[in-house]
């Protein structure tokens, strides 16, 4: 019976993995479709990111803009600087936005800094580092930086369409929920989710606290700061303001309302919404800048009331049902078997 | 020099007006436990809707909370019952979410009513500056300043000497034993929140006075009382005065020694150190 | 089964502002033992065993655990050296199953490859396997409590502090708890430390008891010795009831 199972999962996610490799072949030519699905990658590896730190280990951190503000200026200035390109400049970005956190995780999860407070001091330091790099004329200043501009060029990291981002990022997004699924069946996963339900009952069954935490943090802002990297580069300049609170926001409601912990919650969730966005911004224009973050926050109040654990799961239920419909298995936990993430 | 001096005392005074607006966050978190993420917002809101009243009835900014009070006061009950109420039971992380929520909610839509302009008031009748030996203090913020105390003094009283604002005490420190001798917490709470909301309204309104509004305003003031709640702890309402004032004249001192851009860096460093080193303030009880 | 001790308390002393807890008590526990900690309501016994465990930090006084000073000791410091507890309103981990809150204690000895072995194992000790799969929200209080248990037991503890794992059971449940105990001690080599209000449980399974009021350590001694000390009659039942 389980193999069975086994053989749907693995063939659903193989044609899906097919369809994703198609899409730019299929869209290539529509420049706009091409930038909303590369958006859509983007926050995707946003949120998927997250989910370790928030889904998984249950902090609400709010500071994704300050990471991925990190990795674009690192990129961005290595390369202006001394022309290194930006396949390196993304790891070293991720690697200053992992110093960085553990530069403010360690005091903080030290002094056992929890819940409320830290969601709080996590979204205030976006704004710290906005305003520190917006002083600081030698690297960042008021203005945007332009990184070097070529029609197409691999080494730099730049070219003339959206479709080498697209794979770019699906590749990230790749690792991004690779990352999660092997986390969330290891001892640091466990860890993670048992913290997030109840850290005092966690901590009495061996699970060093301070250090899962700081663990899963520094995960996260790595992914988070390799993607600033790749974020510089679409846009072709650095600019104080990718040190964004509503990004910040937005990756903390796609983590929230995707399901914390699901794998593939946030990503679910990054498809719904943030293709709803660029829709709504396309129809209406500049016109009414604050709605899609409207209805991005009404919808994290209405999930937050009535279905706390995500709309992926109404995507799991379906799925055990649909199973239970094809009598593939007997058993009641058709979808959970193999880890609390899934 | 001089103008050193005289930039933290009329930092100082702001403090007061901070203060008061700690006040209504320390009354939410101190009664049920959730600190109102939109709180900043909320400061925001109570902003614009003074700068609506002002100008549609040509009021002047200090006399708009006769209009806003009561105005956030029932908005503070409504978003109480409509968005905390039934959170109260969940994970924290979906408290924090739904107040998370509001605050996103609140500043799209002031992105979109109201756009991306400041708005301002023309001048109110506190305004001028008077001198005490070379300082100048400005007289708007030295009678907001005596407001905001006066107000302060007056929730105090409140909360000390009424029914209704000691049931708000009795239920912060124990819920059952308050729910035993006949407090309704469902009431109380609301009352709470909406009392903590309506006081943003007296502070929108001061701060209309001498200043202008723009949507981003809301992380500054959300900032701002984060850390005096952070500082004072909770307790003590004279601590949160003092903390403000502490506060407000660091912001003040940072500004026109260093850089006025860097007065959120330094707030952020306060907020951050006393989480660190003092968690339950510096006039915390628990 | 030797009677090393295993654990030793000094002068233990918890204050909370002006309220003292916990005042000077000193007790030891030997390898093997069951030793009942009884006592009125607000004697003390919870904040001592948060004291002893680490989710407080003692005002004075040391914890001496396998001959190693552990006072103030981080909580997953305590348990990776091998002293676990439960607590006496259930921390259950609601949206986990109960399987995968086991394997959460399993996973402080075990490493990847043998945690699902252990697993199985203490699924099958504490008669789990029925529910193995349910989510821990959704569980009644008696299965709640044997979870407790398991994931406590998963840890490999030397010693084990039960906080009021009788409370609420029926008569059934609560003889089969006891027998569990049993096990634990005479198959597994579990210390035990029980905190309890179930006289019955107290009496049927603790060798030796120790009777907390107000903080401090009034008796100590077997189950009869208690049942006829003076003092501890006067502080469950008042002046009066010696008479």
């Amino acid at each position: 019976m389980r193999s069975k199972q086994r053989t749907i999962k693995t063939s659903l996610l193989l044609a899906g993995l097919a369809i994703v490799l198609l899409v730019p072949l299929l869209l290539g030519r529509n420049q706009y479709h091409m930038v909303l699905v590369t958006t859509v990658l983007l926050y995707g590896v946003l949120a998927t990111a997250w989910n370790i730190i928030g889904g998984m280990g249950g902090q609400l951190d709010l500071a994704a803009g300050a990471y991925l503000g990190l990795g674009a200026y690192t990129a961005g200035t290595l390369l202006l600087r001394w022309n290194v390109s930006p396949w390196l400049g993304m790891i070293v970005g991720g690697l200053v936005a992992t110093g960085f956190a553990m530069l403010v995780g360690l005091p903080l999860f030290r002094f056992g800094v929890k819940e409320v407070w830290y969601a709080l001091s996590s979204s205030a330091l976006v704004e710290v580092l906005r305003v520190l790099f917006q002083m600081w004329e030698e690297v960042g200043g008021p203005t945007e930086r332009y990184l070097p501009y070529h029609v197409s060029s691999w080494y730099h990291l730049r070219f003339a369409s959206y479709v080498p981002f697209y794979y770019i990022l699906l590749a990230m997004l790749l690792i991004a929920l690779f990352l999660n699924v092997r986390i969330s069946r290891s001892k640091l996963g466990y860890y993670l989710f048992a913290l997030g339900e109840n850290e005092d009952a966690a901590e009495v069954l061996g699970v060093d606290a301070r250090a899962c935490k700081l663990r899963a943090l520094m995960i996260y802002a790595f992914l988070v700061g390799a993607a600033g990297g790749v974020y510089a580069c679409l846009y072709g300049f650095i600019h104080p303001n990718f040190f964004s609170s509503a990004m910040s926001t937005e990756t903390a409601i796609l983590g929230i309302v995707g399901g914390m912990g699901i794998t593939y919650g946030p990503l679910v969730a990054a498809v719904l919404l943030v293709s709803f966005r660029e829709f709504l911004r396309a129809s209406l224009g500049g016109q009414l800048e604050g709605l899609y973050l409207a209805v991005y926050a009404v919808i994290l109040i209405l999930i937050a009331l009535f279905r706390p654990q995500g709309i992926a799961t109404f995507i799991r239920d379906a799925y055990g049902k649909a199973m239970s419909r094809l009598q593939v298995t007997g058993e009641k936990d058709v979808v959970s078997a193999d880890s609390p993430g899934l | 020099m001089d103008t050193i001096i005289q930039n933290t005392i009329n930092g100082a005074l702001m403090g007061c007006i901070y203060a008061l607006i700690t006040l209504g966050l320390s009354i939410i978190y101190g009664v049920m436990n959730v600190v109102n993420f939109a709180h900043g917002d909320f400061v925001m809101l109570s902003m614009y809707f003074t700068f609506w009243v002002g100008t549609l009835w040509s009021f002047d900014a200090v006399a708009t909370p006769a209009v806003t009070f009561p105005l956030l006061f029932l908005f503070g009950i409504f978003a109480y019952y409509v968005l905390i109420d039934g959170t109260l039971r969940q994970k924290y992380v979906t408290q924090i979410a739904v107040t998370v929520g509001l605050q996103t909610l609140l500043r799209a839509l002031a992105q979109m009513i109201w756009k991306a302009q400041p708005r301002a008031l023309p001048y109110s009748i506190i305004q001028g500056n008077f001198q005490v030996g070379g300082i100048t203090i400005m007289l708007s913020r030295l009678i907001t300043a005596a407001v905001s105390i006066v107000a302060i003094a007056g929730v105090y009283f409140f909360l000390t000497k009424t029914w209704p604002g000691r049931a708000i005490r009795a239920a912060s420190d124990d819920l059952d034993a308050a729910s035993l001798t006949g407090v309704n917490y469902k009431r109380t709470y609301a009352l709470a929140f909406g009392l903590g909301s309506a006081l943003t309204a007296l502070a929108g309104g001061l701060l209309m006075s001498f200043q202008q509004v723009d949507p981003t305003m809301g992380l500054r003031f959300g900032l701002l009382s984060w850390c005096i709640l952070a500082l004072a702890g909770l307790g003590s309402i004279p601590g949160l005065l003092i903390s403000g004032v502490i506060v407000g004249g660091t912001e003040a001192l940072t500004m026109s020694l260093w850089d006025p851009r860097a007065r959120s860096l330094i707030v952020y460093l306060i907020f951050v150190l006393v989480l660190w080193l003092r968690p339950r303030g510096l006039f915390g009880r628990k | 089964m030797s009677s090393q001790p295993i654990l030793q308390v000094y002068d233990l002393t918890k204050r909370f502002g002006n309220l003292v807890a916990v005042n000077n008590v000193s007790f030891h526990i030997n390898e093997g033992e069951i030793v009942g900690l009884i006592g009125p309501n607000g004697a003390g016994k919870t904040t001592l065993f948060n004291a002893i465990t680490g989710l407080y930090t003692p005002d004075s006084g040391r914890v001496v655990f396998k001959g190693v000073d552990t006072t103030g000791l981080l909580p997953h410091k305590a348990c990776q050296l091998g002293m676990s507890r439960t607590f006496q309103v259930a921390q259950s981990f609601t949206s986990m199953t109960v399987e995968d809150a086991v394997r959460v204690g399993a996973y402080n000895r075990c490493d990847e490859k043998t945690v699902a072995a252990k697993v199985d194992e203490v699924v099958a000790f504490c008669d789990l396997e029925d529910i193995r799969g349910q989510q821990c929200g959704d569980l009644g209080l008696a299965p709640l409590r044997r979870v407790e248990l398991a994931r406590a037991l998963a840890t490999d503890p030397d010693l084990l502090l039960l906080d009021e794992a009788g409370a609420g059971l029926t008569p059934t449940e609560l003889a089969g708890l006891m027998d569990m105990l049993q096990r634990l001690k005479e198959d597994r080599n579990v210390t035990l430390c029980v905190v309890e209000h179930v006289m019955k449980m107290v009496m049927g399974i603790c060798g030796r008891i120790i009777v907390l009021d107000y903080g401090e350590v009034i008796a100590e001694g077997s189950p009869d010795e208690i049942c006829t000390n003076e003092r501890v009659i006067e502080a469950y039942l008042g002046e009066r009831a010696v008479r």
